[in-house]
């Protein structure tokens, strides 16, 4: 059943004009799905959506209690938008590439992006692939098709648009899933990006995850319209709204929109609803803003869509699959947590790639004052070595 | 104290880092840091008294202590309370900002005056002009300057060019843009650049950098109420870790003025904002070794006081100018190409910039990228040395040896000159 949620909850008050945009979910809270035709994951992809899910959670909980530790120095947490990387990496094709916003590890982690890796990069250690060069959290893997991650929100926007274009001039079989939050959506490369993208034909999927939060700004100050899908009629694309919690109506509404993006050579906006648990990122304090009169307000909307993990797992229980979600639960969170203690161990004892790779990639080549700033350097390192952390580098 | 096995331990390796100055958390095990970092500061006490010179008091004697960040909120609370027709907005402002610089505004001055913007720099000075031409004093916020970026075109060709274009019959005064800025020690290329070079080539635009409370205090109080539009960086790594005793007063500090902090016949060193700490801690270093500097803190970098820069440098000969922002064509270039203009005949050493290296700002790298107090001793000694080439390279020219010859001659000579100091 698709049911709609009333604008006072997800929408801005302010809203004037009755869109009519229902979001699309297909199962309920206690796992029951409304149409067998729903159902086009199998098996194996489910049980390893489920597992992925719980990895990414207890994962992302061990990362925190690092920061706490002062092991890490920055991290963001997915609490209850597990589902959305996951269930999109499942329906979209191995080929597809992938541009980030910030907060969508589990598709990494889908792609198999191991959590050894996450922690190194997080960590900026010799073993990151950026070499440390990179801040934290700031993903960019060809071996997956992951484009660089960068923290000006909104800048990748133009950017799917742009890779989507070539894909279809070069009549490739490829499309950019291109995410941002509902506050991206109010960069100016929202616009100059979606339009592009709609008026030059773009092969490109843009997911808003809708989270009700950028940082303490909620949504009642982010727009006054009914959500960011709507916009989409303006610029000339398809767009839905999808229940971000459930993980078989994101997957089916993915492989949909990326046939219609097959078929008609062009864009397809999914906005995922769904609610940010946790804080923005470990320098935030949601309790600040987050005070017990909002969460009251927003108390129907979340018993509404609920928490993604035990609803698939309900439903894996329905269907056979699983004979207790929650041992399910407990055996693959025990694995996550031992491989992240044992990844975290040596995260720690990993030292810093050279100091000398500071000056390295910033042209193809090495120009001649970069050649004498790093000799000026290790001169200067030479004069006063107890003054440099040179034990924590190579 | 779980890594210690007694309190003696613990007392013990802490008093030997803190008086060996090494870089800090040296002695702390390998799996309890976060990131490494570079010369531990010296231990000096960097807190001011207000100058009576600059500033007229009326309550002199009514100082509270305040970090900088506090300072800000007290400066807004006051521009809010004594002209009606001011607003104070940007990102995640109302519940006090991700660096807590507006807390308790909202609730004193109203969601009307006091807001959340959507999440759009290029919306946020776009929608400031406007709200300007109609009267109104807008001061927004830019949460990091690494995110000016989206809104260059507005302020370049919107905020710089209004009054010129309309030949004065508009202009955005009322502007006075607040910006997070600088390296904070774990921040990597997007939490801790400085970008006021790009700006620098801006005519219109004024850029003020403060150095601790009270001058932020009285700094932020003259930009929002300049006549000209200001945009005004906040070094972020200073909000709480910079504390002095400000005078609660509604007072301003005259833009456009640099303030010489300490004076010295050796060495003029220049800076601005979090570096000025850094240039008082290498005086200090230089001031054991018999070298006496002379601080300047440049405050306005555009358009930047050259006469108090000039007067100084006519006296002591040597500048050295240091700023985090990458060397190439960073606001050091062109200080040094002025001073070397007006002042070529007084300077006894070229201009020494230490600066960032011409690469984005690295993120594990930051202890070695970073112009710190040992790299800006070092360039003091450079500077001091240079005198004795110098007058070597002169001695050697007017008993006619060669030119491609000399280097040889005044290496040696320094040699034997180091070598007769050390016995």
């Amino acid at each position: 059943t698709t049911e709609i949620y009333t604008r006072s909850i997800v929408g801005s008050v302010r809203c004037v004009q009755e869109t009519g945009f229902p979001i699309f979910r297909t199962m309920d809270l206690e796992g029951n799905v409304s149409d067998s035709k729903y159902e086009i994951l199998d098996k194996p992809t489910l049980i390893k959506l489920f597992d992925i899910m719980v990895t990414e959670r207890e994962s992302d909980r061990i990362a925190l209690n690092m920061h706490r530790q002062n092991r890490i120095t920055f991290y963001f947490s997915h609490l209850y938008e597990e589902a959305v990387g996951p269930a999109i990496g499942a329906a979209i094709k191995d080929e597809d590439k992938i541009v980030l916003q910030y907060r969508e590890q589990g598709i990494l982690l889908w792609r198999g992006f191991s959590i050894q890796e996450i922690l190194h990069t997080v960590k900026g250690s010799n073993k990151d692939h950026a070499k440390g060069k990179a801040l934290a959290c700031h993903y960019s893997i060809p071996k997956i098709g992951v484009l660089p991650l960068s923290a000006p929100i909104g800048s990748k926007i133009g950017h799917g648009a742009g890779l989507g274009y070539a894909f279809r001039t070069q009549k490739e079989d490829k499309i950019a899933v291109t995410f941002m939050g509902e506050g991206a959506a109010s960069q100016g490369d929202f616009h100059a990006g979606l339009n592009f993208a709609a008026t030059l034909g773009s092969q490109t999927l843009f997911v808003c995850r809708n989270n009700c939060y950028a940082i303490s700004t909620p949504i009642e100050d982010q727009y006054a319209g009914d959500g960011v899908a709507p916009r989409c009629i303006g610029y000339g694309m398809p767009a839905i709204k999808v229940d971000g919690c459930d993980p078989l109506a994101i997957a089916y509404a993915t492989k949909h929109a990326r046939q219609m993006i097959m078929e008609r050579k062009g864009p397809v906006f999914m906005e995922v609803y769904g609610y940010r648990g946790g804080d923005h990122s470990t320098s935030d304090s949601a309790p600040l803003y987050r005070t017990k009169e909002v969460l009251a307000k927003l108390k129907p909307y979340l018993d509404a869509i609920g928490d993604p993990i035990i609803r698939l797992g309900k439903y894996l229980e329905k269907k056979g699959y699983l004979a207790n979600y929650k041992e399910q639960m407990d055996k693959v969170g025990k694995a996550a947590v031992a491989e992240c203690h044992k990844y975290a161990k040596e995260m720690d004892e990993t030292p810093y790639p050279e100091y000398k790779t500071m000056f390295e990639d910033v042209y193809s080549y090495t120009p001649q004052n970069l050649q004498e700033q790093m000799e000026q350097l290790d001169a200067h390192i030479k004069k006063f070595p107890e003054f440099y952390p040179l034990s924590d580098f190579k | 104290m779980g890594l210690f096995k007694t309190k003696e331990d613990m007392l013990k390796v802490l008093t030997r880092a803190a008086s060996k100055q090494v870089y800090t958390r040296v002695l702390l095990p390998k799996s309890l840091r976060a990131f490494s970092a570079g010369p531990a500061p010296l231990k000096m006490d960097f807190s001011e008294k207000v100058n009576t010179n600059e500033i007229k008091l009326k309550n002199p004697t009514k100082l509270k202590k305040m970090n900088i960040c506090q300072s800000i909120t007290n400066a807004l609370d006051i521009a809010l309370a004594t002209n009606p027709n001011t607003f104070v907005y940007g990102e995640d402002v109302k519940f006090g900002g991700v660096f807590r610089c507006t807390v308790g505004l909202n609730e004193k001055y109203g969601t009307d005056r006091v807001f959340n913007t959507p999440l759009s720099e290029q919306g946020i000075i776009g929608f400031s002009v406007g709200l300007v031409a109609a009267g109104g004093v807008a001061i927004p916020e830019i949460q990091f300057g690494d995110y000016i970026f989206p809104a260059f075109d507005q302020f370049v060709n919107e905020v710089a060019k209004y009054r010129y274009r309309t030949n004065g019959l508009f202009n955005t005064g009322g502007i006075c843009c607040r910006v997070a800025y600088g390296a904070v020690g774990h921040g990597g290329h997007y939490h801790s650049q400085t970008p006021e070079a790009h700006f620098m080539h801006t005519a219109g635009l004024t850029m003020v950098i403060p150095r601790n409370p009270i001058q932020a205090k009285g700094l932020l109080l003259a930009s929002i109420r300049s006549p000209d539009p200001v945009i005004f960086f906040e070094p972020k790594i200073l909000y709480r870790m910079s504390e002095d005793m400000v005078p609660e007063e509604d007072y301003e500090i005259p833009l456009r003025k640099a303030e010489v902090i300490k004076e010295g016949k050796d060495v003029t060193l220049l800076g601005y904002g979090a570096s000025v700490r850094q240039l008082q801690m290498a005086a200090k270093m230089a001031e054991e070794k018999g070298i006496a500097c002379e601080i300047i803190d440049l405050r306005t970098i555009l358009p930047y006081d050259f006469e108090t820069i000039e007067k100084s440098v006519n006296k002591t000969g040597r500048l050295l100018i240091t700023h985090e922002a990458p060397i190439t064509s960073g606001a050091a270039a062109e200080i040094a190409a002025k001073t070397i203009e007006k002042c070529f005949l007084h300077m006894k050493a070229p201009v020494k910039r230490v600066c960032g290296y011409d690469t984005p700002f690295p993120f594990v790298y930051e202890p070695f990228y970073l112009p710190n107090r040992v790299k800006i001793f070092d360039g003091i000694q450079e500077l001091m040395a240079y005198q004795l080439e110098l007058l070597l390279n002169q001695w050697l020219s007017l008993i006619h040896i060669s030119e491609p010859t000399r280097p040889l001659y005044i290496s040696y000579a320094v040699f034997c000159l180091k070598k007769k100091k050390n016995t």
